[in-house]
């Protein structure tokens, strides 16, 4: 408690520091009068002035006082050489700026919690152990459960734990201009006053409209969607159209509300009995803890009959963190994402620490120069500590005024990169916006910190070592040769070409490898194609009317002229979404062959012959077989045969799907699948743009599964016309069916330059190039600097050499030659940096090696000029420099 | 800082004075300089043992007088009593061993 009271007491003295200064001073006056009076001489006091310095000191402010005596000096002396100090802020700014840009958007998808409460709210998931008989199975883990199995869930913790469930889906919803698929959640009451704050208008769905589940049609809207639709406060009680019915809003979701996962769905419907396939998500009542729940839920475990036939290990439930990026579009893209992540905070790093490099050796010249004020100043009492603590300073303005424009500098460039991402989403999708919260300000703070101590902190050091007599004497241009501080100096640039030909290179890989997945060979005909997608589902037809709906379009295309073929599928190929099955061969097969994964589409006939594909063997799809109730079919790829029987004719042979590993939600397993009869075999296609091999495909005929969202494609006898075909084909569709929402038409050319998976390989390339880019001109600039030091420092040396009759060029020729000498160093170590960064990189860009000759004989090529040129005026000021005036004594 | 409580725990006084009467009454041994005397007195201060006031002094001048307060008096009973004990210590070593 007494602290309190010093402290508070420590906090008034410095509010009346002016008066209690001048009170102790009256004081020590009255008392040294006294004494002098009682003495009767003016006896020695002692150092007024000191004493008065000390008793100050007492109250602990020393150290603000000095740091605004520091700022001061510093913002002098900075101001004193503004180009220095725009410099060195450019440099930072651009440093610190792509860790801001780069933190931001990591921030937004990984680090910031997407709504309130967020560490609270757990996920349920179930874990199989392996099968105790088999030692290489490694068990499963599920997600997904039954609206019963939520039930049961719900009401065993229900004292102890909220628990709310959430399916994803995809519905369509008039916007507007038109229907757009867009991502659907359905979820339970409980949903919703589960997070903080989750609704901006309106209320959560009721108990009753959850037992209605979708035919209570009420539903909560997001708030981007709100805003498209006019913000209008009196929207609660208005319709909203989804999958072709009207719902009314009841409520709309707070702004950045996404739920527990990024993206976030445009619409909230009211999950029902009948949900299968529900994510559980739950959050504890206060004042339980995770192990009274962990326990609650290992008690539920057992009573889900969860085990498929196939896995025999022990079934229980566990609780772990929801996961926070729901929709990943496939294997390869995933570890894509991942690794652009992981890579993408690295580079910027590797930026600033060029820019430090810089920095430090701007001002260990620079602290050379000033060698003579330091001496100085040291002579006459100013402790080491105290004018490092100085230097210090200096370089801590210059961070945090760097680190201030950096951070306006990425809130630009983020801003720039969110409006090239929306165009590029499939769906209709939320993402919050990349913001600057406190964790970026305190990032910003952080990155200028931890810049100023790398760039200031030895140099500070070295250059107030103490003073020697000579120094207070010298002046700048009479150094001469220091072999130690030239060999920091250089090894400082050796540094920064080195790094900056990693990032170069890195960025030449990521272009090559953008131009590689923009002109890659897909293994079908690309061009002349085109694509259009329809549902009928959106219209609110059922199965019967969905099937009629496809086949009528599917006529009526085939009449339009220049249309080559039509075919229709329920996935496309050559794009990261699709579905897939485990095929196993039926009967006298292979013993070691057990089952093959392979992409699964439903399609129509003439598949193959859109596509540009020869049949390889057998016949394509009939008629009958396209109507259900038909023999159970299929067509395979060559990929998916050789894997299947090697070295035999796959014709005729029988194979079955493998039911998935748990199939949670079902209301009854499925029987054993029937078998299907291989009927035709084409050539394989790549899986997507990211996995280049030829993936195994089985195809089979509409009759055998009805699939509401399937894609149209067109081949056409005339490839330039395309474009043109795009309005009459959907026309076409129009014409058939008024009702039934044509949701794209697109050339396929078109769509891969569209697609996601272009997208990142482009920004990618675009990213790490500007990263390269930033690089060089920063070790350009540092280069430069240096040099220019360097020249200045020796102009006396200079003078004398062409006094003795050196010719000009011959000088230009040393000094460059010094450079070029440090820049050939630095490009050895940065191309070892660069094929090391290679082998990394290989393993998820496209169609790059670790050792691609063109960019590894580019970049050091650019360096190397570039650094050249950067000697080149500081070699010509050497080459300028008057004999008689460098002569000339202090 | 111990012997300026001291002194002031008797009556109120001012700088000067102080210093005087620690010489004074400890029959001139002890003499405080003014280089320690005053920042001592700020230490004082902080802790709040003592508070400090303007006033006349007797002899018509303007002297900033310090007083001791309640906390003071406990800081200096500790100070004594842990000063005694240290004292008693040392005794009986130079005594005994």
């Amino acid at each position: 408690m007494a602290i309190i009271g010093e402290w508070f007491r420590r906090l008034s003295y410095l509010l009346r520091r002016q008066a209690m200064d001048d009170e102790l001073r009256r004081e020590m006056e009255a008392h040294r009068d006294e004494m002098n009076q009682a003495m009767g001489e003016a006896r020695a006091f002692g150092n007024t002035l000191r004493l008065r310095e000390e008793s100050r000191d007492a109250w602990g402010w020393r150290w603000l006082d000095d740091l605004r005596q520091d700022t001061r000096l510093a913002v002098r002396t900075l101001g004193k050489t503004p180009g220095f100090a725009l410099t060195a802020i450019a440099t930072l700014a651009l440093g610190i700026g792509v860790n801001i840009g780069m933190f931001t958007f990591v921030n937004t998808l990984l680090l910031r919690p997407l709504h309130e409460g967020a560490d609270e709210v757990f996920a349920v998931h179930g874990r199989t152990t392996g099968d105790p008989g088999d030692p290489g199975d490694p068990g499963d883990v599920d997600t997904l459960y039954s609206y019963a199995n939520y039930i049961d869930l719900r009401e065993g913790t229900a004292d102890i734990a909220h628990l709310a469930a959430v399916s994803t889906t995809f519905v369509g919803v008039d916007i507007g201009e038109g229907t757009r698929r867009t991502l659907a959640d359905a979820v339970s009451s409980t949903y919703f006053p589960l997070f903080d704050r989750s609704l901006a208008r309106g209320r959560s769905f009721t108990a009753e409209e959850e037992r209605l589940g979708l035919s209570s049609r009420v539903a909560i809207i997001s708030y981007p969607l709100w805003r498209a639709r006019g913000a209008d406060p009196g929207v609660l009680g208005q319709s909203v159209r989804v999958d072709g019915e009207p719902f009314t809003v009841i409520g709309v979701a707070a702004e950045g509300f996404t739920g527990t996962a990024i993206p976030g769905p445009q619409v909230w419907l009211p999950l029902g009995p009948g949900w299968r396939q529900l994510y559980v998500i739950g959050r504890p009542r206060a004042g339980t803890s995770v192990e009274a729940i962990a326990t609650a839920l290992a008690t539920i475990g057992p009573r889900f009959d969860q085990a498929s036939p196939l896995r025999r290990g022990v079934y229980t439930l566990e609780m772990s963190t929801p996961s926070r990026l729901m929709f990943m579009p496939g294997p390869v893209s995933k570890v894509l994402t991942a690794s652009i992540t992981a890579a993408l905070m690295i580079m910027p790093a590797i930026v600033l620490l060029v820019a430090c490099l810089n920095l430090a050796n701007l001002l260990l010249a620079r602290g050379h120069g000033r060698r003579q004020e330091l001496a100085i100043r040291s002579s006459v009492g100013g402790g080491r500590s105290r004018l490092t603590r100085q230097l210090l300073t200096e370089g801590l303005l210059l961070s945090l005024a760097g680190g201030a424009i950096g951070l306006w500098l990425a809130s630009l460039a983020t801003g720039a990169l969110m409006a090239t991402i929306a165009p590029v989403l499939p769906a209709g999708l939320v993402i919050p916006d990349l913001t600057v919260d406190w964790r970026v300000l305190a990032g910003t703070v952080g990155f200028s910190l931890a810049a100023s101590v790398l760039f200031g902190a030895w140099p500070a050091w070295a250059v107030t070592g103490r003073a020697v007599a000579a120094d207070l004497k010298r002046r700048s241009g009479e150094e001469g040769r220091r072999p130690g501080g030239m060999r920091i100096g250089n090894a400082l640039v050796v540094g920064q070409v080195a790094l900056s030909l990693l990032l170069l290179a890195s960025g030449g890989l990521f272009l090559m490898s953008a131009i590689a997945s923009a002109t890659a060979d897909p293994g079908f005909r690309l061009e002349g194609g085109l694509l259009a997608e329809i549902d009928p589902d959106l219209a609110g037809y059922d199965e019967a009317r969905g099937r009629a709906s496809h086949l009528a379009v599917l006529d009526r295309l085939r009449t339009i002229p220049g249309v080559e073929a039509v075919t229709i599928g329920s996935s496309v190929q050559f794009s990261s979404t699709s579905d897939s099955r485990d095929v196993a061969p039926v009967g006298a097969a292979d013993a070691r062959v057990r089952s093959v994964g392979a992409v699964f589409t439903i399609v129509g006939r003439d598949y193959a012959r859109t596509l540009g594909l020869p049949m390889l063997g057998g016949r394509d799809f009939t008629d009958a077989e396209l109507a259900p109730g038909s023999e159970r079919v299929a067509i395979v790829d060559d990929a998916l045969a050789e894997r299947l029987w090697p070295g035999e004719s796959a014709l005729g042979r029988l194979i079955q799907f493998l039911p998935e590993g748990l199939e949670a939600g079902r209301a009854a397993p499925p029987e054993a699948a029937p078998p299907i009869r291989v009927i035709g075999i084409i050539p394989a296609v790549k899986h997507s743009l990211g996995n280049p091999r030829p993936f195994p495909h089985v195809y089979v005929p509409l009759g055998q599964q009805y699939e509401n969202a399937m894609t149209l494609q067109l081949r056409l006898a005339d490839p330039t016309a395309e474009r043109a075909m795009l309005a009459t084909v959907a026309r076409a569709i129009r014409s058939v069916d008024e009702r039934l929402p044509v949701l794209r038409v697109e050339t396929w050319r078109g769509r891969i330059d569209a697609g996601l998976d272009v997208w990142l390989y482009r920004v990618g390339a675009r990213v790490f190039s500007a990263f390269g880019a930033i690089a060089l001109l920063l070790a350009v600039v540092g280069v430069y600097g240096v040099k220019s030091y360097t020249v200045s420092r020796r102009t006396r040396e200079f003078g004398i050499r062409m006094a003795i009759g050196a010719r000009p060029r011959v000088v230009l020729w040393q000094v460059l030659r010094e450079g070029g000498r440090v820049t050939v160093v630095g490009i050895v170590i940065g191309l070892a940096l660069a094929v090391a960064a290679g082998r990394i990189l290989q393993s998820f860009l496209y169609g790059v090696d670790a050792v691609e000759p063109v960019v590894l004989i580019t970049a050091p090529l650019v360096l190397l000029a570039s650094s050249l040129l950067a000697s080149y005026i500081p070699a010509l000021r050497a080459t300028k420099v008057d004999p008689t005036v460098a002569l000339r004594a202090e | 800082m111990m012997l300026v409580l001291r002194v002031l725990a008797k009556q109120s006084l001012h700088g000067y004075a102080i210093a005087q009467r620690i010489h004074q009454v400890s029959a001139d041994e002890l003499r405080i300089e003014e280089g320690s005397l005053y920042p001592a007195l700020q230490k004082l201060l902080i802790k709040g043992w003592v508070k400090a006031a303007w006033r006349q002094s007797d002899s018509g001048r303007e002297v900033r007088e310090y007083r001791i307060t309640p906390a003071g008096r406990r800081q200096l009973e500790d100070e004594m009593v842990e000063y005694r004990r240290t004292a008693r210590a040392i005794g009986l070593l130079l005594d005994k061993a």
